[in-house]
């Protein structure tokens, strides 16, 4: 009788479930937006696409293909990778508050996109060199990856060789290093003209707005090969649950496996912070909400997939809410987010 | 008790170990082996060395200096994985939010046998199956980790260990925060295993009727070594621990029976721990 670790066939249920869902999701998440398109439009335009049969919806085509779904692809890739980091990063720091924006990320970000945005773009400080207007699609996520990358450079530094075996130190380091780069990022913004602090305020809340198949291809290359190295670290990962010295009992390389986790997840976040902005709150929630939804299990696929699944809602209700304008993801997940915990709370006392 | 017949096999050897940690001497000289199916028991006070030693052991912390042989092999050539597939640790303490079922947790035992890309087989569900069989365990597998009582959980981690397929396991004081019943039952448990094993134990008299040998530390000293009757006598009881003592043959297992008289460590600290107790035989 081997009834033990029946679970896990279980979750491969629950994965096949989500894929499912989320490939359903993925169809009916294009049906919403500001042009009035009907589920069946998108199927038409689907069957059309692939088989070359079916009428063809001209605009409408132009509208599902090139705009929505790149769009819902990247709040897809965006939700996922947020959601998987976190919950790596939660277990190899056996911190259950740690966030995709651990290293200070998101604020190096911020600060590469400010720079770009107050002195380079047209009406920045210098501005004339024609340079931004030529590659204006790539100076943006650019300055953004080169922020993040610098500040986990410097969490690194600052750490030296006790960055893996003393969580605390390096925990402390990235809200330092966040809120040195917060700084530069206000002083940046206060000597900057108002077009570029709204659009720095508009990126730092997130958007999928600026989604394209040309941009999509790297977070998303990045996102399935980082989840693909997760995975196939997941039993190492999940002895460091149980600790540091019971995972270095188990023969897991501990202060190595930390350090390249650390790094996988950076890249991950730095990636997208650069092509969608700060999207907070779902690196945090969706793994606490996942281990809530499925206890007992170590459901790190799960978690990506879940994760994945809530931003192409997310997208759609930011989309869909205000008529004529867009509402920033990071406004909605914030909300989300805070009443998420509100409820636990709430539960818990 | 019936200890079982041990065959003359020698598994570990340490040679003239010693440990300093900041020019503090946490252990020196220590000497001993291990043979196969053996039961090694590490008793002393408080502070004696008994976890640092069991940290050189598996390869936590590095010694200052001496060696440590693992079937011949120094244990400092053996990569991480080759080790923990020899050796499995039982720690005394768990993460708190510790949401795996028994069985997940279980399973982690199967680590070192895994790479990347090797998926759990009908073999390995068969191996944890029983190893939960072993610990009387099969009951709670699908239960969470959290949710069992002290006796369980220390079971489970145990089950863990034993899917590790280990030729040697060490514990870490296993039956701390447990009742007798449970104590009795996780030593018990561990001689049924038939593998080598060396647990540091604060109670003596569990040391003395389970374990085949003893090494007794004091201030990172072994200070005796040997069988239950060679190691535990009331003065080295006294003088080790600073307690009144009165040591008598077991009336089951005929191994040393300590009984503690009360009032007199005061007595033996005034008078340098020289007093004899004062108590009649």
């Amino acid at each position: 009788m081997t009834v033990a670790i029946k679970p896990s066939l279980h979750q491969v249920g629950i994965n096949l479930s989500l894929l499912i869902i989320s490939l359903v999701s993925l169809v009916a998440a294009a049906s919403f937006g500001a042009a009035d398109l009907s589920f069946a439009d998108v199927l038409n335009v689907l069957e059309h696409k692939a088989f070359g049969s079916g009428e063809s919806a001209g605009i409408a085509e132009r509208i599902i293909i090139e705009l929505r779904f790149p769009r819902i692809l990247l709040a897809f890739t965006a939700g996922a990778g947020l959601s998987i980091a976190g919950s790596v990063l939660q277990t190899v720091t056996r911190n259950p508050l740690a966030d995709p924006y651990l290293f200070g990320i998101s604020s190096g970000a911020s600060f590469g996109a400010v720079v770009v945005l107050t002195l380079f773009s047209s009406s920045g400080l210098l501005s004339g060199s024609g340079l931004f207007e030529r590659y204006e699609w790539l100076s943006l996520p650019l300055g953004a990856f080169i922020g993040a990358g610098l500040s986990v450079l410097m969490v690194l530094s600052l750490c030296g060789r006790t960055m893996s075996s003393q969580i605390e130190r390096m925990l402390l380091s990235g809200v330092a290093i966040s809120f040195m780069f917060g700084a530069l990022t206000s002083l940046l913004l206060y000597f900057s003209s108002p077009q570029a602090a709204a659009s720095v305020l508009f990126w730092s809340l997130g958007s999928f707005a600026k989604a394209s198949w040309d941009t999509l291809y790297l977070p998303l290359a990045v996102v399935i090969f980082s989840t693909v190295i997760i995975l196939l670290f997941k039993r190492q990962i999940m002895a460091m649950r149980a600790g540091d010295e019971t995972a270095h009992t188990l023969g897991v390389n501990v202060a190595r496996l930390r350090l390249q986790m650390l790094l996988l997840c950076s890249l991950i976040t730095a990636i997208l912070v650069a092509n969608c902005g700060g999207i907070g709150f779902v690196g945090l929630m969706i793994p606490h909400t996942v281990r809530m939804l499925f206890p007992g299990y170590f459901p790190l696929l799960t978690t990506a997939l879940f994760g994945g699944l809530f931003m192409i809602w997310i997208d759609v209700l930011a989309r869909t809410l205000l008529e004529h304008q867009e509402l920033p993801i990071g406004i909605i997940t914030a909300v989300i987010g805070s009443v998420f915990f509100l409820t636990i709370l709430r539960r818990k006392s | 008790m019936i200890k079982q017949s041990v065959q003359e096999t020698e598994i570990l050897k340490v040679d003239n170990l010693s440990w300093h940690a900041d020019e503090r001497e946490i252990l020196s000289g220590i000497h001993f082996c291990l043979t196969k199916g053996e039961m090694l028991g590490i008793i002393g006070p408080n502070g004696a060395g008994k976890s640092s030693l069991l940290r050189c052991l598996y390869r936590y912390i590095k010694p200052s200096s001496g060696t440590i042989t693992l079937f011949g092999d120094e244990i400092t050539t053996l990569s991480a994985k080759e080790f923990a597939k020899r050796v499995a640790v039982v720690l005394q303490d768990t993460p708190h939010h510790f949401d795996l079922t028994t069985a997940q947790l279980v399973a982690i035992g199967l680590t070192p046998h895994k790479g990347p890309f090797d998926i759990t087989t009908a073999k390995d569900r068969e191996i944890i199956t029983d190893a939960l069989a072993k610990v009387g365990l099969t009951h709670k597998a699908g239960q969470t980790y959290e949710h069992l009582s002290g006796g369980e959980k220390q079971r489970a981690l145990i089950a863990r260990a034993i899917v590790q397929r280990p030729k040697l396991l060490i514990l870490d004081e296993p039956t701390n925060h447990l009742d007798i019943r449970y104590q009795i039952q996780i030593l018990e448990l561990l001689r049924s295993l038939n593998i080598s094993v060396i647990t540091s134990i604060h109670d003596l008299n569990l040391a003395s009727a389970l374990c085949d040998q003893l090494l007794l530390l004091d201030a990172g000293k072994c200070i005796s070594h040997g069988t239950p009757v060679e190691v535990l006598t009331e003065q080295r009881i006294g003088d080790v621990f600073g307690v009144c003592c009165k040591v008598e043959p077991h009336p089951q297992h005929a191994n040393p029976q300590i009984s503690y008289f009360y009032g007199y460590s005061s007595i033996r600290e005034k008078q340098g721990g020289q007093d004899d107790c004062g108590h009649k035989a």
